[in-house]
């Protein structure tokens, strides 16, 4: 945390910080800390600046930057440290299971035994029952992400699969395989945020956040009218976009939320990027690869670069600004000018739409 | 020690979990699984308690291999969602079953089962379960 946070600063060329963002999940439960606030303000030495850890779930790291954003448009603060950070191998994956499925409601599912990875499992199937679509479709999502991971230099897994090794690994919970979900993860992403006016150094290397929008649904999918319809991220994507004053066809690239193979379609079929149960099919035909009309998860996205819940809203902002600066390397995307990030908290239960534009 | 099982909540929850109770919306119908005073769509505060039928139908089920703490002796155990004649919707598990049993749009009826203990606090915790429909 404290290396990604220096370097940040030390890129961005800002002189003085002044307000701390975190966005973490598991602090309390797998290394009994709370207060995460002060203790980055002290190992960074900043103490004195308000600091504050945010919580929504995996949405945690885009929330933090939300917050940020809100505090630097209000004119309260000028500049604001976004960090993302947690620490999973720590944990038993049997304690990793059990704190995920507290991103459901505990006392209506967790009790039973539901597992994220059950509950995404339900929606799959019912996916595919509904919609009469074949696995295969969904398993082009964990293909593309480690085929752009392959290439990323920061990525948890730099190797290619095929859709016959993901059909073909063990299945966690039917029909999800055991390569349609994350593995457990550390990492820790920060990102400067300023006002205009607070715009110094190397300005060519500043890239704007057009907007953050947040939205929130039942945090139960099951409970929602349409499960297949995640209504948060609609509504957080559309304000995002109208807040930018920028038409859907007109981003370049998306950073989605695939915690889990299934929500990379229910993402981009409920921002409209797919038909209802086309998206598989569009993924086949190459429209979401990196050489693809629009491109998704440039660096392999939660599947291949990672999840280290709190931190995955920092890094999918901090990938989109890597290729809005022209920095991503062997990951580049021609000409790209206007990124959006979709974070989510648990089944999208949050939704967190950030618009970033090259300036 | 750490506390996994706690009696005040289970407690809280004991007539939706052994009877299926639910607080309904007057206005909208929507359900909500715990004692609610505004209606979490609608914003209506006309709530009444009402009892969630004991036949529906499976909307979709998996099967939990990697379980969380406290359901690791469990594994694997089936999970599903039953849909009721109003739409009304209920995540559950599925007992006295082999998954290659269950089809979507089968139906399926409450009963009540042991969902899991702690061995520390002697607390044993109950509550609905569905299976195939046999009565």
């Amino acid at each position: 945390m404290t290396t990604a946070a220096l370097e940040a600063i030390k890129n961005s060329a800002i002189e003085r910080i002044d307000a701390i963002y975190i966005g973490n999940v598991c602090a309390e439960i797998l290394h009994h800390q709370v207060q995460l606030g002060a203790l980055a303000s002290e190992n960074l030495g900043l103490t004195g600046i308000p600091s504050i850890r945010i919580e929504a779930a995996d949405a945690s790291g885009a929330a933090a930057l939300r917050e940020a954003y809100l505090a630097i448009s209000s004119g309260m603060i000028r500049t604001a440290l976004v960090i993302g950070v947690e620490k999973l191998s720590d944990g038993l994956p049997e304690e990793i299971v059990s704190i995920t499925s507290m991103f459901d409601k505990y006392e209506y599912t967790g009790y039973q035994g539901f597992t994220q990875a059950s509950l995404a499992a339900l929606l799959y199937r019912h996916y595919m029952e509904r919609y009469e679509v074949s696995q295969e479709n969904i398993a082009q999502f964990p293909v593309i992400m480690h085929e752009n991971a392959s290439t990323a230099p920061h990525a948890q897994y730099q190797f290619k699969i095929s859709v016959e090794s993901v059909l073909n690994s063990p299945v966690v919970s039917e029909p999800l395989r055991r390569l349609e979900c994350t593995a457990i993860a550390d990492g820790a992403a920060a990102i400067v945020l300023c006002g205009e006016d607070a715009l110094e150094g190397n300005r060519d290397e500043a890239i704007e956040v057009a907007s953050v929008s947040m939205s929130t649904d039942f945090v139960s999918p099951f409970d929602r009218e349409d499960p297949l319809k995640l209504s948060a991220v609609s509504i957080a994507f559309n304000d995002s976009l109208t807040r930018a004053k920028i038409d859907r066809r007109e981003v370049d690239i998306i950073e989605l939320h695939d915690s889990y193979s299934i929500l990379a379609p229910l993402i981009l079929e409920s921002t409209g990027y797919s038909q209802e149960g086309r998206a598989g099919i569009d993924a086949k035909n190459g429209k979401y690869s990196l050489s693809g009309e629009l491109p998704i998860n440039t660096f392999g996205g939660l599947k291949a670069r990672g999840h280290p819940f709190g931190a995955t809203g920092v890094y999918q902002v901090a990938e989109l600004y890597l290729q809005l600066v022209g920095q991503a390397g062997k990951n580049q995307v021609d000409n790209a000018k206007i990124g959006v990030a979709l974070s989510l908290g648990g089944l999208a239960a949050t939704a967190v739409s950030t618009v970033m534009r090259a300036r | 020690m750490v506390v996994r099982i706690r009696v005040p909540p289970n407690w809280r929850a004991k007539q939706f979990r052994y009877r299926l109770i639910v607080y309904r919306c007057d206005n909208c119908g929507t359900i909500h699984q715990w004692p609610a005073i505004i209606c979490r769509k609608c914003r209506s505060t006309r709530l009444r308690q009402s009892q969630l039928p004991h036949i529906g139908k499976l909307l979709s089920f998996t099967v939990v291999r990697q379980a969380p703490i406290g359901f690791e002796e469990f594994t694997p155990y089936i999970v599903g969602v039953v849909e009721f004649e109003d739409g009304t919707r209920l995540l559950t598990q599925l007992t006295d079953c082999e998954p290659n049993e269950l089809m979507v749009g089968m139906e399926v009826e409450a009963v009540v089962r042991k969902i899991t203990h702690d061995g520390q606090s002697g607390l044993i915790i109950y509550g609905y379960k569905f299976r195939p429909r046999i009565t």
